[in-house]
């Protein structure tokens, strides 16, 4: 599993152009492939021609050797604004389909151009499952229309919303559209659009067959539930106790977190990704600005790369916590959270201490980390991971030891591996299915590869099983905590790249071109060259991707971010269907999710 | 205003043993009062919170339902799952346009009295998200009697709030009787925190340096949840 790869690049220049060149020796000259398009990430990215987009999604997907049997992320592109073409076959909308192969360690990108006179594609929900809720949100953020579809309407936004919210010409700010009122009709209009028709699901409401004759139950849980850890709804059809089929109903927590990407400078926009999943600081900062930094060809010196694992690694552990307890209060221990607060409260004392802030560090810079860290750091972290592990027995006898907790998470919500990767699951999801699937192993970014530490697995797929693998993960963050404290590297917390931000401030009262640049770094931001970079990382919940467009300006023209939650919550009808309705809490329990993480 | 600390009332001196004045043993045991400065007093020392959390503040509310912060002090731990059990709703979070009708909703359900925090700077209007799809301040639609700041603030933050709440609602007088006094709720004029907390702001002119931390002993009794006393790791 250890791949000798550095801290930068993925995938070497020579893969790329290997998997490029199989696929021209496949299709040949003038067939679907256009053109080949170099990115900043190394990622093989190939434009295809809009009629045979199927043809080659098929090929890659099942006829190729080795092949992509994963759709990592699928997304569109406004592109009527773009001002660097690069020589590229750019319409007016870029859909994109990032593909993901385990056998190959490798990503691959296709691109497909529309125009509009014909925004629209043929689906592939019979390829990838999981293409189902990506290509509604492609037709509710840009309205590309997809043939084939069964259920193609907004996912995110409410069903009465006009217009398309990721088109460069919808408003970014609710401050442009006047002020918000809600007179009582509008209130009937809003909670009408949220009454749920089976029918529009393609679930029937009466069962018939020789024997028996019923009516289907429909239960409805949230937005306002406490069992669903947020504003998320889900309709479950049920057959007595047993569920058969769950309409999760998403949306109610989009944040528009994309469409504010394009109007913050690429430094400003740090702050917001730490709301991302709001339980895991830096670790949504972390894929962020490694994609800037690719972008801009920055180095991150050692000393920040450290400080950026540690910290990632301490909300790692603060995450997990807080999913820990809640996932043993949904199936009825309730005291379990209470330990596991203190312990997070003990995290977010250091955290606070290093960064400032609890729960939103705002803590990772472009080119390094906002500050060094303060004296006396080291003696509050060995504490912890000196304390820690004792906890963690105990918590192995409270919660997973109690056979009350094992009756009701063993054997339940199971997933296959071949599902798994189907629907595109990642992180702890993939792992408790028994693939040993870890970027910080198999792809390390940020030094990763330079400690020693275990991917843990499990292998029934189940509740239980991904508790199992969430509780060894905890163990295995503190041993990198411990290597991160026994081998902090000295030297800069920041990058003297000119594009790093803040500006470094110390010659600038000394020549006037050093005060103009620092000026305009801070008042306008960097801006960086016109290019593309995604960066995925191995964030509490899964792979947390962000891929970037720059313009060539101080902000990002498209910023594309893909999360582990979104994923998850679309694959729940999946794991709960078949099982009693008391065992959907323990399922959606053991789906580490945050809403904000599920809309963004 | 009634003060009681502790079981007893303030200002009663108490004897132990049955046999001191029949006035100081009645004393802690009755209380006198009038009727509506008695009802005030439930009702500010059982705020029941709406078990509904929106986003990153709730994760802070809760964590001051844990050990650590023990909002059970202010007798406002019994959250409540059916809106119709609840006192106060606490708009913890970013209010979405879809999810807007709910909280409306949900609000509506609640009984009077009933009283709304709105927590943190999403609530309050909008903060940092001024985006198409998140309503700028949650009293665009329903009404807010405490405002906490914050992105998101911490759980003491909601525990002072939570306070202020208790002064207002102690304070406010409810009409007892459908002939009898005035008719409408009466409530207090709450004071501006930024006003009155401005003299304090203003003489923290200096901070101290961030570059070097204070000894903190994250395992001190500051942090419950030991019950077993022990305060080295076992490994």
């Amino acid at each position: 599993m250890t791949l000798q790869v550095s801290a930068l690049s993925g995938a070497s220049i020579g893969e790329q152009t290997g998997l490029v060149s199989e696929l021209m020796a496949h299709f040949g000259l003038g067939g679907p492939l256009v053109t080949v398009q170099s990115t900043k990430d190394v990622i093989p990215t190939i434009w295809v021609k809009r009629h045979q987009l199927r043809d080659v999604l098929r090929y890659v997907k099942s006829e190729l050797p080795r092949p992509f049997p994963m759709l990592f992320d699928l997304s569109a592109t406004d592109e009527r604004l773009r001002r660097n073409h690069e020589g590229l076959p750019i319409g007016t909308f870029t859909v994109f389909y990032h593909l993901f192969s385990f056998d190959r360690n490798q990503s691959l990108r296709i691109k497909v151009a529309l125009d509009d006179e014909a925004l629209s594609l043929p689906s592939s929900i019979d390829l990838w499952p999981n293409a189902d809720w990506y290509e509604r949100e492609i037709f509710d953020m840009f309205g590309i229309q997809f043939e084939g579809h069964p259920f193609l309407r907004r996912i995110l936004m409410p069903s009465w919303w006009e217009g398309y919210p990721l088109r460069k010409d919808h408003p970014s700010r609710a401050t442009e559209v006047g002020l918000f009122q809600m007179p009582p009709e509008r209130l009937v209009m809003t909670q009408d659009a949220l009454q749920f028709k089976p029918e529009d699901w393609g679930l029937a409401r009466t069962y018939h067959d020789r024997d028996s004759d019923f009516d289907y139950m429909f239960i409805n849980l949230g937005p306002a539930h406490t069992g669903t850890h947020g504003v998320l709804r889900l309709v479950a059809q049920l057959a007595g106790e047993e569920i058969v089929n769950i309409v999760p109903d998403i949306g109610f927590h989009h944040r528009s977190q994309e469409k504010i990407a394009e109007r913050q400078t690429w430094h400003s926009f740090i702050p917001y990704t730490d709301r991302i999943d709001y339980l895991q600081g830096v670790l949504n900062e972390m894929p962020y600005c490694l994609a800037v930094e690719r972008l801009a060809g920055i180095t991150v010196p050692p000393r920040a790369q450290v400080i950026r694992v540690m910290m990632s690694e301490f909300y790692r552990i603060a995450s997990h916590l807080v999913w820990y307890g809640t996932f043993a209060g949904d199936v009825g221990a309730l005291s379990p959270v209470f330990y596991m607060f203190n312990d997070r409260e003990r995290i977010l004392s250091i955290v606070e201490a290093v960064c400032g802030g609890r729960m939103h560090p705002n803590w990772l810079r472009i080119g390094g980390v906002a500050r060094d860290l303060p004296v006396g750091w080291d003696q509050l972290v060995r504490q912890f991971i000196d304390w820690f592990p004792s906890r963690l027995d105990d918590y192995e006898g409270l919660v997973m030891d109690n056979p009350i907790l094992k009756q009701r998470t063993v054997g339940i919500g199971v997933l296959s591996l071949e599902d798994a990767i189907a629907w595109g699951a990642t992180g702890p999801m993939l792992r408790a299915c028994g693939l040993p699937w870890d970027l910080r192993k198999v792809r390390p970014y940020s030094g990763y590869e330079q400690f020693d530490f275990e991917v843990p697995t499990a292998s029934n797929g189940d509740c239980y099983d991904r508790a199992v693998v969430h509780m060894l993960e905890l163990r295995q963050s503190l041993r990198i905590i411990r290597q991160c404290l026994d081998s902090m590297p000295s030297g800069p917390y920041t990058s003297l790249d000119p594009l790093a931000t803040p500006p470094l401030k110390q010659h600038t009262l000394q020549d006037i071109e050093t005060l103009i640049n620092h000026f305009v770094g801070v008042s306008w931001g960097p801006v960086l060259p016109p290019g593309e970079a995604e960066v995925s990382t191995e964030s509490s919940k899964g792979q947390t991707s962000y891929y970037l467009t720059s313009d060539g300006s101080q902000f990002s023209y498209r910023t594309r971010i893909r999360t582990p939650s979104f994923v998850h919550i679309q694959m729940v009808p999946l794991m709960a269907r078949g099982e009693l309705l008391s065992d959907l809490l323990a399922v959606l329990g053991s789906v580490d999710y945050v809403l904000s993480d599920v809309d963004r | 205003m009634i003060e009681w600390r502790n079981g007893r009332l303030e200002g009663v001196r108490v004897t132990e043993g049955g046999d001191g004045p029949l006035t100081a043993v009645v004393g802690q045991s009755v209380l006198f009062a009038k009727l509506q400065d008695l009802l005030a007093w439930g009702r500010k020392s059982s705020l029941w919170p709406l078990n509904f959390g929106l986003s990153c503040c709730f994760v802070e509310m809760a964590t001051s339902f844990t050990s650590v912060y023990d909002v059970a002090r202010f007798g406002a731990e019994v959250a409540r799952g059916s809106p119709r059990q609840a006192d106060v709703l606490v708009v913890s979070g970013t209010v979405f346009l879809k999810v807007a009708p709910v909280i409306k909703q949900l609000y509506e359900q609640m009984l009077e009295p009933r009283w709304v925090i709105s927590m943190g700077s999403c609530s309050n209007s909008g903060g940092m998200f001024d985006a198409y799809s998140v309503v700028q301040g949650v009293d665009k639609f329903i009404p807010v009697d405490v405002y906490m700041p914050g992105c998101p603030p911490p759980p003491h933050a909601f525990m002072e709030c939570l306070l202020l709440l208790q002064n207002m609602v102690g304070s406010e007088r409810r009409p007892l009787s459908w002939h009898f006094g005035p008719q409408e709720v009466q409530r207090p004029i709450m004071p501006s925190m930024r006003d009155a907390k401005r003299e304090e702001r203003m003489s923290q002119r200096e901070y101290p340096g961030i570059d070097v931390l204070p000894r903190t002993d994250l395992l001190s009794p500051h942090f419950a949840g030991q019950p077993d006393g022990r305060s080295k790791g076992k490994s």
